[in-house]
């Protein structure tokens, strides 16, 4: 088995610099459990595609050995730093690379010392990898790309795991629903901003805990539309990429709102 | 204290490529040039910068892009090393800035008038984003004026144009407001790329300018079109057309930093002096400069 364990999760740092703010709360116990969940599943290394490392010109894949330092998000600054200490499957995430190209999508390594390591994978790491010894490979999300060409990206990584004989766990991270409050609220009484958007939020956990893989893709383009899904939804094509096209069935760890975005922490379980 | 106000804007785009092109000690990669004829404009408007002694440099950038309203910088000194993370491979620059935080109080809290939500940015690990810094490097190598950078709010994205535009003319207004009363002389930089459709490969030497032009032609015709109409100084009338230009060309004015700078000089009728127009990875850059001075609407130094 190549895919040992998969994970939608966000990348708001809301959770994570917050945790005891009580509606935030639930997202950060779920990604506590997700932690234990991909523990549990011993992979040899974490695949993770987050929609906030943004790329225009080619995929990019992360390439350096070890990324440590010290991040400041742009939007969320004032609720503090967010500490990094990231290992890379480098021989993997170079396989990558060139994988990338077979299916026809540019591709290029980026391993250049203080390059900017997006918020999201920074607090997926934190939580699902606490102690950093999992090596990740991170690719990023090009602006340009489709849900169906993130899917094809999803397969081949998992595709040259398996070839490097390597036990993988899969992980998407992004928001769910995308309205925000655009005025300063009390955090202690954040809620999904849009009632229509929760109802979506939910339809789609529904299919993923059922494994109806054919029923997400069915309603992925009105439920981006509709709910402006964080980035099309792509980091859910990314994990049926590397899921093979579909899976069995799916836990919510936690389900909840960030400033108004829907976010949740689900784990998949794969055939 | 004397009232302040503005003597110049600038049209004063972020590619990255131009620091490259012109290998600053700052910058780790090192080029064989390229972008000469956006460079070159760039030594003009250094030259007209220099001339208007400013007391501080007002930059609005599309890469500092926050979803929870108007920020700004808000730490007196605040330094590092920015890596882009579109161009890695040509942009890895070590900066040091100093904020005009007083004046940059002043803008957030006339925003606020403005009923717009702002914030300081007061985080001294804050990371300045690579456009604010490549449009400051072009524009005035030497890191001596103090500066106060703005974020782009997403709302002309995540609500439409028009709206998002609206708030990006409140917060011109406010910033010309904070300006007159902190008596400061200020130049404005609209850190914007005009067309924005670009090719999506870099050529193995990204200086090599046999690869270099539009990528679009009808974004390179709505680029000299927006440019005549800058020349010859009709405002309104290019106003009127920028949803279209930004719509047809998938400008990057979109952002909004082009409306806040004029907004902020009161939309003036006023003749743009063009120091130079060029292609970068097939987008249209041009350096324009509104001399407030010259035009007898600000007062020489």
């Amino acid at each position: 088995m190549t895919i040992v364990s998969a994970f939608l999760v966000p990348g708001s740092p809301l959770p994570y610099l917050k945790p005891d703010n009580p509606p935030w709360r639930p997202i950060a116990d779920g990604l506590k459990a997700a932690g234990a969940a991909l523990q549990a599943s011993k992979p040899d290394v974490i695949l993770a595609y987050s929609t906030q490392w943004i790329a225009v010109l080619d995929e990019l894949w992360q390439t350096r050995p070890h990324l440590k330092g010290l991040h400041v998000d742009e939007n969320w600054y004032e609720f503090g730093d967010l500490k990094f200490d990231i290992r890379t499957d480098v021989k993997l995430a170079e396989a990558c690379v060139a994988g990338s190209k077979e299916i026809g999508v540019n591709a290029k390594a980026v391993d250049y010392d203080e390059f900017p390591i997006d918020t999201g994978t920074i607090v997926m790491s934190a939580y699902l990898n606490a102690d950093g010894k999992k090596p990740l490979v991170i690719a990023s999300n090009n602006l340009y790309h489709d849900g169906a060409t993130t899917e094809k990206l999803g397969a081949m990584a998992a595709a040259k795991a398996k070839a490097q004989g390597k036990r993988v766990a899969i992980v998407g991270i992004g928001l769910l629903s995308g309205s925000i409050f655009r005025q300063e609220i009390d955090v202690a009484k954040d809620r999904i901003a849009d009632p229509a958007e929760d109802v979506w939020n939910k339809r789609m956990l529904g299919l993923m805990e059922r494994g109806d893989a054919a029923g997400i893709r069915n309603a992925a383009g009105d439920y981006a539309k509709q709910a402006k899904v964080d980035m099309g939804f792509k980091h859910m094509f990314w994990l049926l990429g590397g899921l093979g096209g579909s899976f069995k069935g799916a836990k919510v760890h936690g389900y909840g709102p960030v400033y108004g975005n829907g976010a949740a922490v689900v784990e998949l379980r794969p055939n | 204290m004397p009232k302040g106000q503005i003597v110049a804007g600038f049209l004063a785009p972020h590619p990255p490529h131009l620091v490259y092109g012109e290998n600053p000690p700052q910058n780790e990669p090192r080029s064989e040039g390229g972008w000469e004829q956006l460079r070159w404009a760039y030594e003009r408007a250094r030259k007209s910068l220099d001339e208007l002694k400013p007391d501080v440099l007002l930059v609005h950038s599309p890469h500092w892009m926050t979803q929870l309203g108007h920020h700004f910088l808000g730490v007196k000194k605040l330094s590092g090393k920015s890596v882009d993370p579109i161009f890695p491979n040509l942009f890895r620059y070590t900066f040091a800035l100093d904020v005009d935080v007083e004046l940059a109080e002043a803008c957030c809290e006339e925003a606020k008038k403005e009923g717009l939500v702002s914030k300081m940015m007061r985080n001294p690990n804050f990371r300045v984003d690579y456009g604010t810094i490549t449009t400051l490097h072009m524009i005035r190598p030497q890191w001596d004026i103090p500066v106060v950078g703005i974020s782009a709010n997403n709302s002309p994205y995540y609500l439409n144009t028009e709206e998002g535009l609206g708030e990006m003319d409140k917060l011109g207004k406010a910033t010309r407001r904070a300006i007159e009363r902190t008596g400061r002389r200020a130049v404005l930089l609209a850190s914007n790329t005009l067309c924005h459709y670009h090719f999506h490969e870099e050529p193995k030497v990204p200086e090599d300018m046999s690869r270099e032009h539009p990528e679009n032609y009808a974004g390179y015709k709505w680029d000299m079109r927006m440019i005549d109409l800058m020349r010859r100084g009709k405002t309104k009338e290019m106003f009127a057309i920028l949803p279209q230009f930004i719509a047809e060309a998938f400008a990057e004015v979109k952002s909004g930093a082009f409306t806040w700078m004029f907004a902020a000089m009161g939309y003036p009728e006023l003749p743009g002096e063009l120091h130079g127009y060029g292609t970068v990875i097939g987008t249209g850059n041009a350096v324009v400069e509104w001399n407030l001075v010259k035009a007898k609407l600000a007062k020489a130094a």
